[in-house]
């Protein structure tokens, strides 16, 4: 199956590394996100594999063919824009019969692929329109279509929706996870927006200086960071961390927290001394009465947030912790300190290179 | 809490395009007041009749006791933080925060230790000797809010300071500025186009729609309970579903109707007498529809236009006989089901609010335990 291969690959501006010595491949058949701030390199990666930029050094393969060297025109890539790309004054049929001309398409066969991309993409009743005439999203709907009809081996969005409003955003979402279940070409798609990876990404592929820190299905990479930047980045608010300690006793390693009611026993060996906790807002359970493993914590502040949950900040010796909870109670509401525990099922460990631990935590009996 | 800004009737056109109606609000000295409102709704206008930028047509605006009508801005002594940073681009970001008391004449001893003070409440102390060319935008942004609390006043406003950041940079600056209002004891009034964001800043937040202030109060009282169909609307994400119906007697009782919902409703003690029947918006928040597991026959079947995750929930948006309706699930349980497919709903009609189409103003809500 062809793919994209990218080995060693590095991109320098003068001093500035911006994408770092990496190795990856983009199945064929999927979509793969790649996430991360401004800055982490995901576009520079994008306009290397479409031609636009030289790596430094490293190589891009498509399949068996060797693109790094490559001119853009030659590599059958189609791109997406976040300014949709589109004549004005002239029909969106003929807007997507331009880059089938250029290619030199004989007439029968382009009036053929219009016809099914316009069909692919839904845009049958707007083909005679001129394309000023189009909103926003249609308009980055035929910058698709054009980017399609010629069938390229490799597609490439670069935050199409950048300029689509709430409302449309809908809209576009809709369209590409409807689009991108039918095509079976390899599909990068770069975004800065956690949301938008989180619900059209087959594969996210988490980026931070350069580097590819992890990559996953969606769901994976939210509830499995390997890293603590990826706890942190992901979900609003992000993870949580608190600091840990990592006890060697004769048995087994333990855990000892200010937010653990008694230590964890830890299931693998070698941990740092120093490690850190993380776990999600939603993960942590609040009550206003004692239950078993909870430790007691003052509460700071509470406000309403997404879907009209309350984020409780509440503190434990000085640190401060945030929770999300649904259908707070009225005494929960009211009470000055709750009741909090990190189910251990939820905990996520990390040693002080911030990388993940693996590990099965369990309370040590009595 | 002693009133230090109040706006007393003030409206606001230009040419003849009115901007700002009617506006009544007063600050409190320790309040932290969010001016919320959709993007171009006013807020930025009505920051500037504040600092004496624009005059109003009408109405007036008193500060610390005194009509402020035709007061210079440079006597009003406000402190302010635009949305653009409006950095200096030759100039350190020393002289950057020192400028405003460079402006009063204040001298270079007096100016050090204010300029030191305000960038270790925002710890960028390392960042001092820089140009703003060299900073990041989170860094800028900080900058930016430095520069608005030197001067030595009570009263600061900050003009939707975080729109345009990325995400994980609001989140981190909107903790820095709350706990920069709750140190400095000071009245913070803050414009701002993000609903979650002024949920979590404000002390007491003013819904600003379609040119005037719909609706004041603190945060959770304005959400749990809206009055005005612009707070429910607007106030929330994903913002609140709106259905045209109307409320009609029946027996003895009040029912209100949709095109797919038919529940009995309580009236607001205010708001007995109406017409019969009445024209009404129906307004339902994202987290009062819930999947059903059809047990009683009663729930509605939708179909998936499309589920986006946020990792802790998931917005799903529906299409129900010819509505769209917006749904967001905050269990961590997250579906398996996807564009296309089918699901049962159902909802508690005493989260449904029912508003009066042509005021705006609410009637009342539906009744507990039917299941719409």
């Amino acid at each position: 199956m062809p793919e994209i291969r990218v080995e060693n690959l590095t991109k320098k501006f003068k001093d500035v590394v911006a994408v770092d010595d990496l190795t990856f491949s983009f199945p064929e058949g999927q979509v793969t996100c790649l996430l991360g701030p401004s800055g982490c390199g995901k576009t520079t990666l994008l306009r290397m594999i479409a031609g636009l930029e030289p790596p430094t050094s490293g190589s891009i393969n498509f399949g068996k063919i060797d693109l790094t060297q490559l001119a853009t025109r030659k590599r059958n890539i189609g791109m997406v824009f976040q300014y949709p790309v589109v004549y004005r004054g002239i029909s969106v049929y003929k807007n997507i019969e331009l880059p089938l001309l250029r290619r030199k398409i004989p007439e029968k066969e382009r009036r053929q692929r219009i016809e099914e991309v316009l069909e692919l993409l839904n845009l049958q009743d707007q083909a005679t329109k001129d394309s000023s005439q189009l909103d926003n999203v249609s308009r980055q709907k035929v910058s698709v279509a054009r980017a399609i009809s010629y069938r390229p081996d490799i597609i490439l969005f670069d935050e199409p929706m950048t300029n689509i409003d709430a409302n449309s955003k809908v809209q576009f979402s809709h369209f590409f996870k409807e689009l991108s279940k039918k095509l079976n070409q390899v599909i990068v798609y770069v975004t800065h927006d956690q949301t938008e990876a989180m619900t059209l990404a087959d594969q996210i592929a988490l980026m931070e200086d350069g580097r590819i820190v992890q990559c996953n299905e969606p769901r994976t990479l939210y509830n499995e960071p390997e890293e603590v930047f990826g706890g942190w980045f992901l979900g609003n608010p992000g993870m949580n961390f608190v600091d840990a300690r990592c006890e060697q006793t004769a048995g087994n390693d333990l855990l000892i927290s200010s937010f653990l009611k008694s230590p964890l026993s830890i299931s693998t060996h070698g941990l740092d001394r120093e490690v850190t906790i993380g776990i999600r807002p939603e993960h942590i359970k609040v009550s206003e009465t004692i239950f078993s493993n909870a430790v007691s914590a003052k509460v700071k502040r509470k406000s309403i947030t997404v879907g009209g949950q309350f984020l409780f900040v509440f503190e434990v010796d000085e640190v401060e912790v945030k929770a999300k909870v649904s259908h707070p109670s009225n005494e929960l509401m009211t009470a000055p300190s709750v009741w909090v525990e990190f189910p251990v099922e939820r905990i996520v460990l990390f040693n002080q290179n911030q990388k993940r631990v693996h590990a099965d935590l369990t309370y040590v009996r009595k | 809490m002693d009133t230090v800004v109040e706006f007393k009737g003030v409206a606001k056109q230009y040419g003849n395009l009115p901007v700002l109606e009617d506006i009544n609000l007063s600050v409190g000295q320790d309040d932290f007041m969010v001016i919320y409102g959709l993007p171009s709704s006013g807020k930025t206008v009505l920051l500037r009749l504040l600092m004496g930028l624009e005059d109003p047509d009408a109405g007036d605006i008193i500060l610390r006791g005194e009509n402020v009508h035709h007061m210079p801005p440079k006597i009003r002594n406000i402190g302010y933080v635009p949305q653009d940073f409006a950095l200096i681009p030759h100039k350190t970001i020393y002289e950057n925060i020192a400028y405003p008391l460079r402006l009063m004449k204040k001298s270079t001893l007096e100016i050090k230790p204010v300029v030191e003070r305000a960038a270790s409440m925002l710890s960028i102390e390392a960042l001092l000797d820089k140009l703003p060319t060299q900073l990041s935008g989170g860094q800028k942004q900080r900058v930016a809010v430095a520069r608005g609390i030197v001067k030595e006043t009570q009263i600061y406003l900050f003009d939707d300071p975080l729109a345009g950041l990325d995400f994980k940079l609001r989140e981190k600056l909107i903790d820095d500025l709350r706990r920069l209002q709750e140190d400095l004891t000071v009245c913070f009034i803050y414009a701002s186009s993000d609903p979650i964001e002024s949920l979590t800043l404000a002390a007491r937040i003013a819904v600003l729609h379609e040119k005037t202030i719909r609706e004041i109060g603190d945060p959770q009282s304005i959400y749990l309970h809206p009055h005005h169909l612009s707070t429910i609307d607007i106030l929330g994400f994903p913002r609140a579903n709106l259905l045209d119906g109307r409320v009609f007697r029946k027996a003895s009782e009040i029912w209100c109707q949709t095109n797919f919902l038919e529940f009995p409703i309580a009236m607001d003690a205010e708001a007995s007498a109406f017409e019969n029947p009445l024209d009404v918006t129906v307004a339902v928040r994202p987290e009062s529809i819930q999947k059903a597991f059809d047990r009683d026959g009663k729930s509605l079947t939708a179909d998936i236009y499309l589920r986006e995750d946020l990792g802790a929930e998931e917005i799903i948006y529906l299409n129900i006989q010819d509505s769209s309706l917006t749904m967001v699930n905050s269990s961590s349980q997250n579906g398996h089901y996807d564009v296309g497919d089918q699901i049962s709903i159902c909802m508690n009609t005493a989260s449904i609010f029912v508003f009066e189409k042509e005021t705006g103003i609410r009637i009342g809500r539906g009744v507990d335990n039917f299941n719409a």
